[in-house]
């Protein structure tokens, strides 16, 4: 069954879908057409203990970083401008696979160079983030960033938490400015 | 009081205006006095489909093809010389009346002869973009362009367009280098 969740709700996965193992992030946009640099939007993963900060750098996983959390969460590559169909940057959770430390998985997604570029979201054409349940593809939650994030140039678009013994999803949808670097920091990275 | 948009920024029309019917699209400009041939900035709509695209060169409206087959978009003329403080061109939308495939009004500003002339949007100073309810003559929102476009000759400044049972306009600002050609083309326009 296909849940679109909006800001601020969440949703009991483990009651969902039980026995589900596998959360594709799925992130896309379509290349510029006029004039000045590409968007290039970057989807990235934190995976946060109890305190809410990554055990270890390897846990920020994102363009530079592909693989963490012990091999939990893989990144399938960068993406520069948006180029193909559907999702252009997808990130795989295993949730199956995640350490017993790990509390929390914290979904965003930036536009590389903001500032230099002077770019946001309203910019680009059909920007979106997903969460989709990748045992039977139903999409769990869906954001709209060239509508609803216009402004703003990275955001945090939601997380799977564990509550008692089941994972939760809960979307988020929180404009975070200053890109990357400082997100990560916010998070525990060393940057 | 009127909704000042950043650049990407979108605001609902049919939130901030309830029973909004017929929109006046004003655009005006300041050109910097410099020696030479004058600036005609000439405004233009696409009227678009869900692909982004035009259903048929009709749906181009501009100085030569003045008004949409329906009715629903009329361009109020060209201004040749930027004579004139407020709106330098202006188009009219019936929102009501716009064709039910239409999901989007895409409108640009271009120079009329860049080339030839040398000129680019660099030497515009002051260009907005302003949305007015044409019954009470309310502005409702209006963007202010403040990049530097120093090399684009061709400008959409921005869009008028359905989301959900609403109508909404978006700030956009990007443009092209290469003029009218590559921006009409871009939305499907024969262009010879």
């Amino acid at each position: 069954m296909a849940i679109s969740l909006s800001k601020g709700g969440n949703v009991n996965l483990s009651k969902e879908s039980p026995g589900l193992k596998t959360v594709k992030v799925g992130l896309g946009w379509d290349t510029r057409v006029t004039d000045g640099s590409g968007f290039d939007l970057d989807a990235s993963v934190f995976v946060l203990n109890e305190t809410g900060k990554v055990r270890n750098d390897q846990d920020f996983i994102y363009f530079n970083n592909l693989s963490g959390a012990d091999g939990a969460v893989v990144h399938q590559g960068d993406n520069l401008t948006g180029q193909g169909e559907g999702d252009d940057e997808v990130v795989m959770v295993s949730i199956d696979k995640l350490p017993q430390d790990v509390a929390r998985v914290t979904f965003s997604v930036t536009i590389y160079d903001a500032d230099a570029r002077k770019q946001n979201f309203g910019m680009v054409s059909n920007a979106f983030i997903r969460v989709v349940n990748a045992d039977t593809n139903a999409e769990i939650a869906r954001y709209d960033l060239s509508e609803d994030a216009s402004t703003e140039t990275a955001m945090i678009f939601g997380e799977l938490y564990r509550h008692g013994g089941e994972w939760k999803f809960k979307a988020i949808g929180q404009g975070f400015a200053g890109g990357l670097g400082p997100l990560a920091r916010s998070m525990g990275v060393n940057v | 009081m009127s909704i000042s948009l950043a650049k990407g920024g979108n605001v609902s029309l049919s939130k901030e205006e309830p029973g909004l019917t017929q929109i006046l699209i004003g655009l005006g400009w300041d050109t910097r006095a410099t020696d030479g041939a004058d600036f005609d900035l000439d405004a233009s709509a696409f009227l678009l489909n869900e692909a982004g695209k035009v259903r048929s060169d009709a749906d181009f409206i501009f100085y030569n093809q003045l008004r949409s087959s329906d009715g629903s978009v009329e361009h109020t003329g060209d201004n040749r010389t930027g004579e004139g403080d407020g709106d330098d061109e202006a188009l009219k939308v019936n929102l009501t009346q716009v064709p039910a495939e239409i999901q989007k009004v895409s409108i640009a500003v271009t120079i009329h002869d860049a080339e030839t002339r040398r000129q680019n949007f660099g030497m515009v100073q002051n260009a907005f973009i302003r949305i007015v309810n044409d019954a009470t003559g309310r502005e409702i929102t209006r963007y202010d362009l403040t990049e530097d476009a120093s090399i684009e000759t061709a400008m959409i400044f921005g869009e008028v367009y359905r989301h959900g049972a609403d109508w909404k306009f978006r700030a956009v600002g990007q443009g092209y280098q290469g003029g009218l050609g590559p921006l009409a083309r871009n939305f499907g326009v024969n262009v010879g």
